[in-house]
This record gives structure tokens, C-alpha cells and sequence, in this order.
């Protein structure tokens, strides 16, 4: 019986990827169509694509339809995933609406292969970022998948990041030449010069977050141009702690250089090399005044890679030291174990203390926050965990139990952060810190 | 019932301590103290502290009333919880125990009154007696009160001024029970000071180091490193850094009706103070061989604490704290799909009060606590101790349940690895007041001695 399997499985395989790549093709065009869709509203009523459910161009119907095509793809392809759906009883049959489909804690991915992909066809892997003694989460991706993950976070940043730049420049991230993927019209965006805070994707080739900045420096200076030591100012240390070139820095910042043309700049980092960044500035008396219309965007928590700073203070300093407004810094939030970002869209809307930073997701990804106590959905104001079911996630598991506490908005959420000491490690548990964590949290 | 305004801790939330006042403060207990605390006796002050003990047990104090009242709220327990702790803290403090705790730190229970001489001293014509500090300030933890009730008690017994510093949010029970001792003595109660802030205030910290003669601290290591190196050096320092327990469970008497009471046991330690305190267990380990498995104990102790939930709930969480025992759960839901075998887990429904988590890997587990426990399987004590190498030095208590003829074996086995405390399981969270904290002499270590050669 066993030898009569023989060639059975791999053409089942083999179907089973067809199916998988013909939905992340049809994912991809259905996220130009809502970016395109999207942008044209906004162009009407000048606000842009995503802050408002109204814009939402996917239907609650046609995004229920796709999570579960999606489900029943992944519950047939992904044996860790399967296992897990089968031990909650919750199979592709018996659902009916996309909030039914089973989470998978972000904690999973450290312990699983949560893949659809099979080990010999997986080209690259993301990590989790954190400290080194813990295992990282692990993302696996093909050609396939890395071509929906680019397609969803170009799509995603350039609404959020880029719409609404003024200068001629900004005419090509509106037109579907960029956002479909396509190198052509790309001339004009060298009018916004491309600076990120982090190691280049070479040194740092399981970071998600990284392969996001490089994807959007090629739609930006076109996918030949390679990427300069004067556009990735992180470097990797020899304990593989990211740090930051200031000197290059300085020179990338400094526009008054002759080897600079004046433009705006679109400043990407983490939170905690922006804090790098503003510490430097501080202890050497240096302001900079970047062009109107530069943009800054942080992402992510500190995970002791520099003091933590709550977000008004970092934005704050970021206004005072790089003279970028409050209105031009955007919070993204992203993970490796998810495709699609989260967008503070805080261009459009300061916040202050009575209107906080919302975060929202492309209409290819939803967001449900559930209440730790009951597992289900907290009402709006209520906190709670933050659940994503995101499309772009095809070659994995679309819906993503994450261990970060946010606040339900509207269709959209406000990020609390980290619930402290999710993950039970023994022996790091062990350590005096973590004793001294545990007991503080629970004082 | 309204509290008059005795203490710092009784002023409005708004009110900002300054160093001045804390200094103000301090000299004032060490006058009161002069007064009306150096020159009393031994008896006298037990004789207040069994009344306001014996009060307490009363269901119609109105102290009790009031911290059960307002507890739940103010310092996030039930009242079932509230009520059962306090309880067993104060069924403790009868002029017995006291004796029996004057007598073992002392050899003589009047040492702290006068000169008094044991027979082996009378032999070499010696007598001997302890002095308390004037003035000890207690930096105490938040976790659960009953510490800092026994602080409290304990530098009464040496007739000391005290400080109690209590970590932010914390300082409701031990202001309850400062305000039942200055309604049953004023002149005690003058003696005494209750305050809270965070920790790490150096302004305040200050002032209160520089007037104190004893600091005792609960905290991590860090926390009284740091404290540690402010004080003089003429300044004595008792710091009790953060511990953690377990228990053990032999297989021999897990069979039939034992076994029931053994789970039952189990779980009281497990809802004492929600798992709080550094006293409750982190994880049971359960002998492989016995009529009950570990994962049948595992599964009768989850029914077990459900019960419980129904007359001593949990009390609501923080979503913080909620949402961290939500994550853990995640990991072990995952875990146990893919290798029930080794991995399986126990959930109340519709709430996080309560999670019992299998495991057959015997290493030693944190909890995130309130009523989040692990069970493992080992093959004996040994693979236990194997198993709880990585916190060997940090274990206060291990609640054991095993037959009379190994018990001892056992205990010592325990002692010489670094245990400083076994009891039986169920009594884990209920030390006696002569329980030498992590190992060390209660009373002994707050007293300087003279001794006087005839």
C-alpha cells in the first residue's frame, strides 16, 4: 500500500500549490484594483485610502469568501496549521464567516514550521526579531509569497507614506506604474531621497522589516540601482545588535552638503535606532531641519536595544532634533509572521492625548481585538488582544493571534504593546530580570 | 466606617510627600517611641497583639468588615481570598506562638525585658539580653500583605519605631491593620508609620535611609542591591530577595480517597493569595507510579480549582496580566496538539481564572501565576531537583505530600540541596509565625545582643 502512494502525493502537492499561487495572483490583483480604487477616492475627497471604513473597497462578503477559500487551502496544505484547526475542531466545513477561522498564536512560529511551502522549495525565512537567547519565529517564503508580501506592503506604504507628497516626484507613486509592481515611472521619485536606519538586506536577510525597506527602495530608485552604504545607515555589530553609522548618517541628514541635492527624505527606522539616532544628536548639540514634506516612519518596540521611550516623547524628539512635524511621523506596525502592515495614517489626522494614534490595516487584512478573558471579540473602546487575519499571508496561515495588547477603534486599533513574559523559556526566565519583571508586573 | 488621617499612606492620592516630611515623620516616631514603646514589656505587647488578632477574627470588626469591603477593589483580591489570608495570618498570633517565637529566637522568652541567663550560661556566670533597633524601615514587596503584616508585629516585639514603605497600590491591607492597632493603643499606633510610593524615589528613599538604624527590604535583587548601597554602614540591612516553590507529591499515597485530598491540598496553595506570594507553587511535580498519574493528578487538580472558583473566585485581572496567562495558554494549546503525549492543558472556560498546564519535561517552570499551574511527571525527588537545577539557591518553600517512612529522607534530601522551607502541600502559603524566613532567624536578626559575665 505504502509503495502504491508512490507519486500520488506530489501531484497532490503539486495541485495544492497551484491553488495557492493562482489565489496569491488573484490577491495581488485584487490589491491593485483596492489600491487603485482607493486612491481615486481619496483624490475626490482628498483624504486618504485607508483611514476610514468607508474607503474599505473589499466587501465583508468578498473578504469572508477569500478567508475561507483561503482557510480550506491552508487547513489542506499546511500539516502544523492542520493539526492545530483539528485539536480546536474547527475544519474548513463547518465555518461560515472569516472571524471563525482559527488563530495561531505568533508564539507558534518559533515552535512550528508553519508553512504551506515545502522545505526544498523555501527560499527565504523571516525571523522575529528579539533577544538572541530566545528562538525567533519563523516566516517561510518562496518567489510566490515574497511577491504578494511586496505587493501588499508596497501597496500599503506608499497610501500611507506617500500619497499626498507634494512635487512632481509624487506623480508616479499615484500612478499604477509603481504600485503595479513595474520599475517604470520610477525617474521621478529620486526627488525623495530614501533613508533608512537600518543594516542593508544583505547583512540582514531574515528581517522582515528590512525586505520591506529594500522592496521600497527599488520601487523608489528602480530594482537595478543597488542599494548604497548612504541609504541603509544601520550596520550589524559583531554581537548582531543592529547600530548606526553616524558619520553617514549625518552626511545622509545633513542637506547643506554639497554632495546632496535639497529634497524631502523619508526617514524609516525601528524605534529603538531612532532613539540611537536622538541620543547622538543630543550628546553632540546637533539639529537638523529636514526639507517640508520629509517624512519620518517608526516602527516597533525597544526589546532593550536602547531605552524605551513612550511614543509621544520619541515623536517629540524626532520633531525638535530632525525638524520633521508631528503630522509627518507615521507608525507602522508589522511582524514577521504577518505580510500586511498597520498604519497609523497620522498624516492625516494628528493625534493628541484625546485623539491617540489609530492603527489600521489594508482592506486585505482585518483586525479583531479579543478580550484575554472570554476569547472573543471586545466591544469598541474595550482592550484587548490583537488578532490579524491577513490575505497576504497565503503560503502560511492567514490569521495571526498576535501577544500585543491594542484598543479596539472603530474598524481600526490603538497599540498598548507587549504583554509581558507571554513566552515561558526556562532557564532566561530564570534570570534575575525576569524575576524582577515578573514581580513588577504583578505589583 | 471613615479612617481618620493617621498615617502618610491615609493622605488624598494627590497629596506629594517631600523629603521633609518624611523626615518630620521619622523623628517623631523615634520620639513616640521614647515615649511610649522603649520602656513597655514583653507581655503588654503580646497581650495587644493576640486582642487585635483575636478582633480580627471577629466577622463583625470593623476593620475586617472594611478591608473586606474595599479590598477587592483596592488591593485586587476576592473577598473569599481576603478573607481566608487574613485569617490564617491572624489565627497565628496567640500568646503562645508568641511565646514559642520568643523562645526559639531567644532561648528564654523574657530576653527582650531584661538580663536573663539559661542554664548553660548561669554555668559560666553569664547572662545575656536583645536590644531591638530604635528605628527599622521595612521597603516592602506588593505581591500579598501578610509579610508586612509580620514586619509590623515583629518590630513591635522589639519595641522599634517603624517605617513600612509599601510599593505603589499596595498599602491598603497594612494600613488597615496599622489603624486596628492604633485604635486598640494609640500610643503603639504613634509608634508606627505607613506610607507608599514606587520605589526609586531617592529624594524620599534618602530621608528615610539616613534616620534609620535596621532596613529591612522584599524585593529582587536588583531592588536591594540598590537599596543596600545607600545605606551607612552602621545601618543593618535584612533584605529578602524574591523566591520562588514548588511541591511534590510522592506516588505512594496517590491512591483512593488520599489522592482526592492530596489534589485538594494542591489546590488550596495554588488559590491562596491567587499564587501570589513567593510561598505558592510555580509547579507540582508529581510522582510517576502511583494509582494516579501526574496527568490524572493534572486533570483532577483542574476540576479541583474550577470547583474553587465557585466559592473563592480569582477575582478580575488587569488585561495586561490576563492577557499575558491568554498568551501562555496559546503556547501550550499549540503544544499540545502536536504532542499530547508529552504536553496537555486545562482551561476554566470563558475566563482566564484558572490553567493547569501538563508537562512530562520535568525542568522547572515560572508561572505568570494567578492560578496558572504546571504539573510535571519525574520519576522521583532526584529528577525534581534535576529538573529545578536552574533555580537551586532561590527556593523558599517545597509542599510535600509523601508517605511517614520517607517523609524525613526527603526533607533532608531538601535541606541539602537548598530548600529553606517544607511543609505539607496545602500549607504552602500559611507559615507559622516561628517560620525562619528564607532560612533565616526572624526575630534574631533585627536584635543586637549584651551580654554581661558576672
Amino acid at each position: 500500500m505504502l509503495l502504491g502512494c508512490g507519486g500520488k502525493p506530489a501531484m497532490n502537492k503539486h495541485r495544492m500549490n497551484k491553488e495557492l499561487s493562482s489565489f496569491a495572483a488573484r490577491l495581488r490583483e485584487t490589491i491593485l484594483v483596492v489600491s487603485r480604487e482607493g486612491r481615486e477616492a481619496s483624490d475626490v475627497r482628498n483624504i486618504p485610502s485607508h483611514s476610514s471604513r468607508a474607503s474599505r473597497d473589499i466587501s465583508e462578503r468578498d473578504f469572508s469568501e477569500l478567508a475561507l477559500k483561503l482557510f480550506a487551502l491552508q487547513f489542506a496544505n499546511n500539516p502544523a496549521y492542520r493539526k492545530i484547526c483539528e485539536a480546536r475542531g474547527l475544519t474548513p466545513e463547518i465555518l461560515e464567516h472569516w472571524t471563525q477561522i482559527s488563530a495561531v498564536p505568533t508564539s507558534a512560529f518559533k515552535e512550528l514550521e508553519l508553512s504551506c511551502i515545502p522545505p526544498d522549495e523555501r527560499t527565504a525565512v523571516f525571523h522575529s526579531s528579539g533577544t538572541t537567547e530566545q528562538k525567533p519565529s519563523r516566516h517561510f517564503h518562496n518567489a510566490g509569497s515574497l511577491a504578494v508580501y511586496e505587493s501588499s506592503l508596497w501597496a500599503s506604504f506608499a497610501a500611507n507614506l506617500l500619497t499626498g507628497m507634494p512635487n512632481s516626484g509624487l506623480a508616479s507613486f499615484q500612478s499604477d506604474a509603481v504600485l503595479a509592481d513595474s520599475e517604470i515611472g520610477v525617474p521621478a521619485a529620486r526627488q525623495i531621497q530614501f533613508l533608512a536606519l537600518t543594516p542593508p538586506s544583505e547583512q540582514v536577510p531574515h528581517s522582515s522589516l528590512v525586505h520591506m525597506f529594500e522592496t521600497v527602495r527599488q520601487k523608489m530608485d528602480g530594482a537595478s540601482v543597488p542599494a548604497s552604504r548612504a541609504e541603509f545607515l544601520g550596520r550589524l555589530a559583531a554581537d548582531g545588535s543592529w547600530t548606526l553609522d553616524f558619520d553617514a548618517t549625518l552626511v545622509a541628514l545633513d542637506d547643506n552638503s554639497k554632495l546632496k541635492a535639497q529634497n524631502s527624505k523619508l526617514l524609516l527606522g525601528t524605534a529603538f535606532s531612532f532613539v540611537h539616532l536622538l541620543d547622538y544628536l543630543a550628546e553632540n548639540n546637533l539639529k537638523f531641519q529636514l526639507r517640508e514634506n520629509s517624512r519620518v516612519m517608526e516602527t516597533g518596540g525597544y526589546k532593550s536595544r536602547s531605552r524605551s521611550m513612550p511614543k509621544p516623547e520619541l515623536h517629540a524628539l524626532i520633531t525638535e532634533r530632525l525638524g520633521v512635524p508631528p503630522e509627518n511621523i507615521i507608525c507602522e506596525y508589522g511582524m514577521s509572521e504577518l505580510s500586511s502592515q498597520a498604519y497609523d495614517s497620522e498624516i492625516h489626522h494628528p493625534s493628541s492625548i484625546l485623539n491617540p494614534r489609530i492603527f489600521r490595516f489594508p482592506p486585505w487584512a482585518r483586525v479583531q481585538i479579543i478580550s484575554p478573558e472570554t476569547g472573543h471579540e471586545v466591544a469598541d473602546g474595550g482592550t484587548g488582544l490583537i488578532r490579524v487575519f491577513d490575505l497576504a499571508n497565503v503560503f502560511s496561515v492567514a490569521a495571526i493571534q498576535t501577544e500585543d495588547l491594542g484598543i479596539r477603534r472603530g474598524d481600526g486599533f490603538e497599540l498598548i504593546g507587549r504583554a509581558q513574559l507571554a513566552e515561558p523559556r526556562g532557564c532566561s526566565l530564570m534570570s534575575y530580570s525576569a524575576l524582577r519583571t515578573l514581580h513588577s508586573a504583578l505589583k | 466606617m471613615n479612617l481618620p488621617n493617621y498615617f502618610l499612606a491615609d493622605l488624598p492620592p494627590e497629596a506629594t510627600l517631600s523629603p521633609a516630611m518624611i523626615t518630620e515623620a521619622c523623628q517623631t516616631l523615634k520620639r513616640n517611641r521614647e515615649h511610649y514603646l522603649a520602656g513597655r514589656s514583653t507581655d503588654s505587647l503580646v497581650k495587644i497583639l493576640d486582642e487585635v488578632a483575636e478582633s480580627w477574627l471577629q466577622p463583625h470588626n470593623s476593620f475586617r468588615k472594611l478591608a473586606l469591603e474595599l479590598g477587592p477593589e483596592k488591593a485586587g483580591f476576592s473577598r473569599a481570598i481576603l478573607a481566608k489570608g487574613l485569617d490564617n495570618f491572624f489565627r497565628q498570633l496567640t500568646r503562645d506562638n508568641f511565646h514559642s517565637l520568643l523562645q526559639q529566637e531567644f532561648g528564654d522568652a523574657r530576653r527582650l525585658d531584661k538580663f536573663v541567663a539559661t542554664s548553660t550560661e548561669e554555668k559560666t556566670n553569664r547572662s545575656a539580653m536583645a536590644v531591638g533597633p530604635e528605628f527599622i524601615v521595612h521597603i516592602a514587596a506588593g505581591n500579598i500583605p501578610n509579610p508586612t503584616l509580620t514586619s509590623i508585629v515583629f518590630g513591635l516585639l522589639t519595641r522599634s519605631a517603624q517605617f513600612v514603605k509599601c510599593a505603589s497600590g499596595s498599602s491598603f491591607l497594612p494600613r488597615m491593620f496599622a489603624h486596628s492597632l492604633y485604635d486598640a493603643d494609640p500610643k503603639l499606633g504613634a509608634c508606627l508609620e505607613i506610607a507608599e510610593w514606587r520605589g526609586g524615589n531617592a529624594g524620599l528613599e534618602s530621608a528615610l535611609f539616613t534616620e534609620a538604624d535596621c532596613v529591612t527590604a522584599t524585593g529582587s535583587d536588583e531592588t536591594l542591591l540598590a537599596i543596600r548601597a545607600q545605606l551607612p554602614i552602621k545601618t543593618r540591612f535584612l533584605g529578602y530577595g524574591h523566591r520562588v516553590s514548588f511541591g511534590f507529591v510522592a506516588a505512594e499515597v496517590l491512591h483512593g480517597s488520599r489522592a482526592k485530598k492530596i489534589v485538594a491540598a494542591a489546590a488550596d496553595d495554588v488559590v491562596a493569595w491567587n499564587q501570589l506570594g513567593c510561598l505558592s507553587p510555580h509547579v507540582i511535580y508529581v510522582e510517576v507510579g502511583g494509582d494516579v498519574s501526574p496527568e490524572n493528578f493534572a486533570e483532577l487538580l483542574a476540576d479541583e480549582l474550577e470547583r474553587r472558583e465557585q466559592t473563592e473566585p480569582r477575582g478580575e485581572l488587569p488585561a495586561e496580566h490576563a492577557a499575558v496567562i491568554a498568551s501562555r495558554r496559546g503556547i501550550y494549546e499549540v503544544r499540545a496538539a502536536h504532542s499530547p503525549e508529552t504536553t496537555q492543558h486545562w482551561c476554566s472556560k470563558n475566563s482566564t481564572a484558572w490553567t493547569v498546564v501538563y508537562e512530562a519535561d520535568a525542568r522547572f517552570q515560572m508561572s505568570c501565576l494567578n492560578r496558572f499551574i504546571y504539573v510535571k511527571a519525574v520519576s522521583d525527588l532526584t529528577a525534581a531537583l534535576h529538573g529545578a537545577d536552574e533555580i537551586r539557591g532561590k527556593v523558599s518553600t517545597v509542599g510535600i505530600s509523601a508517605p511517614e517512612e520517607k517523609i524525613n529522607e526527603i526533607a533532608t534530601q531538601l535541606a541539602r540541596w537548598g530548600a529553606t522551607r517544607v511543609c505539607p502541600l496545602g500549607q504552602m502559603q500559611n507559615p507559622p509565625l516561628t517560620w525562619r524566613h528564607d532560612g533565616r532567624p526572624p526575630l534574631g536578626d533585627l536584635v543586637t545582643w549584651a551580654d554581661w559575665e558576672t
